[in-house]
């Protein structure tokens, strides 16, 4: 998505990008940027939290009108949890058994054979 | 104001990822990092654009499998062209085919990574000036080739056809 923001931007369309991963985003470099210090898959806010999501887009907006330069990251100010331990889970080798692996290489290798086969992809 | 916990930083998850599919045997994913960045400003108050929405949801697909909430990573409902579809109503899009965090969300709700219906209550309010008659689907290809080559530019032209002003682009 980054790649796409930055495309539509160098033909003079104006950008914002909300995301979770802010490592990803900022590596690629984009111009506008509401990080929200969420669990992948929450982009536009808190589940089943109206407010959360207002907030959300209008930070979104605030950012697309008034970043004075690329690479403008904002961070919204809500949090997932008091307690951020939910961060120290998405794949953290540290937190796997070996069994784990070995089951996520036999799942990971099954979506590449999918993948693969799928008659849509280039 | 307490300090808190060390691990309390966004995630790395660029770190992650690589330690991970190192220990999983796959070879190392290389993320796209540029030294320059395109901007352009705003030409006009966004109470008068025309805004475009652009998701990396899928939708929903009858017979590939689980799309549901909670899912498993489910690749066969992944999508490999851009698609566009009217805002005017709100779509059935899943979010199976990418790696989202499946312990500490549910997925339940669309409203978490496709923001249509707030954007609706924008241009209801006045906060925006208008929604483009479409919103746009990007490929979660992990060819950056295609996405340079292909994808970006047809998201491009779909924005231009459809007179959007700005675009916001949420990934899932």
């Amino acid at each position: 998505m980054s790649l796409v923001a930055r495309h539509l931007e160098a033909d003079g369309l104006p950008t914002v990008i909300m995301g979770c991963a802010k490592d990803i985003v900022e590596h690629c470099g984009v111009p506008r940027f509401l990080f929200s210090d969420f669990p992948l898959g929450n982009s536009a806010g808190r589940p089943h939290d109206p407010d959360s999501q207002a907030l959300t887009l209008e930070l979104a907006l605030r950012v697309l009108e008034s970043a004075p330069a690329a690479r403008t990251t904002v961070q919204s100010p809500l949090r997932w949890s008091d307690d951020a331990a939910w961060k120290l889970d998405f794949n953290n080798l540290a937190k796997l058994t070996p069994e784990d692996i070995a089951e996520r290489r036999r799942e990971f290798e099954s979506v590449k054979a999918t993948i693969k086969d799928m008659p849509g992809r280039k | 104001m307490a300090f808190v916990a060390e691990h309390d930083v966004p995630i790395p998850y660029m770190q992650r990822t690589r330690d991970y599919y190192q220990a999983l045997g796959f070879p190392a994913y290389r993320w796209a990092h540029f030294a320059e960045v395109p901007f352009t400003p705003l030409v006009k108050p966004l109470a008068e654009a025309r805004v475009a929405l652009i998701t990396t949801a899928a939708p929903y697909q009858p017979g590939v499998g689980d799309q549901g909430p909670g899912a498993k990573y489910n690749a066969a409902a992944k999508f490999y062209k851009v698609y566009s579809d009217t805002t005017e109503s709100l779509p059935d899009l899943r979010i199976s085919h990418v790696g989202y965090d499946r312990k500490h969300t549910t997925a339940d709700d669309p409203r978490t990574w496709f923001p249509l219906a707030r954007l609706h209550a924008c241009v209801k309010a006045g906060r925006i000036g208008a929604l483009t008659p479409r919103f746009h689907g990007a490929p979660t290809n992990r060819s950056q080739r295609v996405t340079l080559e292909t994808d970006a530019p047809e998201l491009l032209r779909r924005c231009r056809d459809d007179g959007a002003d700005v675009a916001v682009l949420v990934p899932s």
